[in-house]
């Protein structure tokens, strides 16, 4: 499996590559071009990233997390949430690098072939920073209003998370 | 959206922190935040470039409008507003290609682009097009073949079989796309694309 996760990236800049030359595209010079974009859009983003990083960084900081995963436990635990999994449910859609975090001490704690570890691997595989994702998208372009980006995402990503919880406890 | 959000954030951390005597580690994380920021900034920089720079190769030799025509049919329902032949296509093809290979740094930069493309279809405007939402749900729901950092994790907790969750994986992020998709075309109805 890991040959395969390794092979993508040198295959596809490979294939890239090659195809242009074969086409007889200047490959160099249009590389050129488009990397200049690429720098651009970077800069543009670093304003929304700031933002976003520093709210996190204050909710992570403040201990927020950790009073509201100790409120929800009782509830969530009535319609089959194990508790383990709440921390890590409610930092996922906002923090990349707090659930990354959370997740390998926890899968540690727990070992990563039990119950608790797979629906941690799950959740953790099957879903993305949502908040981040959305802000560095839509931050790249002029649209301030998102719509309804934000609920719509965030929806799926719960749906998801809940999902991983039934689905380990199957296969 | 994000107007609202990100006040609450910074209300409810700030408050809570203060409540809990947290109040130093707060303003360590904000200081450290904006360095933070900046160096994931700077990391990403290069592979935008590299990025960028290999997808307008992809683009001018065809590669990615072959990739778009495979996935027509799809775009028809998921993108019914980008008009065929739109480059568009294919900028959501790439990117939807990386997210599913799993080249995580790569899928960032393209999904930017493919972003941009969806914007100019839309004028600028500052109201975002049904294709911008249902492309940024799409994105947030990470389709993921390989999902490789999880799987080296598990290895470095010393799992016996770190690929047996993959199937869990996969199952998962369907539910996540499926449901994402239903919900941005739910709410496409509720909130029109433009305000009178």
């Amino acid at each position: 499996m890991s040959f395969i996760s390794n092979l993508a990236i040198p295959a596809v800049i490979l294939i890239i590559v090659l195809s242009g030359f074969i086409k007889g595209i200047p490959v160099f010079d249009v590389f050129l071009e488009g990397a200049k974009e690429g720098a651009m859009s970077a800069f543009n983003v670093l304003p929304v990233m700031v933002g976003i990083i520093a709210a996190v960084s204050i909710l992570n900081a403040s201990g927020l997390i950790t009073i509201l995963s100790n409120l929800l436990t009782k509830p969530l635990s009535l319609i089959g949430i194990p508790p383990e999994t709440i921390p890590v449910l409610l930092v996922r859609p906002f923090s990349g690098s707090a659930s990354l975090g959370l997740f390998s001490q926890q899968i540690k704690a727990y070992g990563p072939d039990s119950y608790i570890g797979r629906v941690l691997s799950t959740i953790m595989g099957s879903s993305e920073t949502v908040l981040y994702t959305l802000a560095i998208y839509f931050g790249a372009t002029n649209a301030k209003d998102t719509r309804h980006a934000i609920p719509a995402s965030l929806i799926s990503s719960y749906l998801g998370m809940i999902a991983a919880i039934y689905i380990c406890k199957v296969l | 959206m994000l107007n609202f959000i990100w006040v609450i954030m910074i209300f409810a951390g700030i408050v809570t922190g203060v409540l809990t005597g947290r109040t130093k580690e707060i303003s360590d994380a904000i200081l450290e935040s904006c360095v933070n920021s900046v160096e994931l900034v700077i990391t990403m920089l290069g592979a935008m470039c590299l990025w960028t720079g290999l997808m307008k190769v992809a683009k001018k030799s065809g590669l990615v409008d072959s990739l778009a025509k495979l996935l027509k049919g799809v775009f028809k329902f998921l993108f019914p507003s980008i008009p065929a032949g739109h480059p568009a296509n294919s900028a959501i093809a790439m990117s939807i290609s990386a997210d599913l290979l799993g080249l995580g740094n790569a899928a960032t930069p393209l999904g930017i682009a493919a972003m941009k493309e969806l914007s100019s279809l839309n004028n600028d405007s500052a109201l975002a097009s049904n294709a911008m939402v249902m492309f940024g749900v799409i994105n947030a729901a990470c389709i993921q073949l390989i999902p490789s950092t999880v799987m080296v994790l598990r290895q470095q907790a010393g799992s016996a079989d770190a690929a047996s969750v993959m199937p869990c994986i996969w199952i998962a992020s369907l539910v996540s796309a499926v449901s994402g998709v239903i919900a941005a075309k739910l709410f496409e109805r509720k909130s029109p694309e433009r305000r009178i």
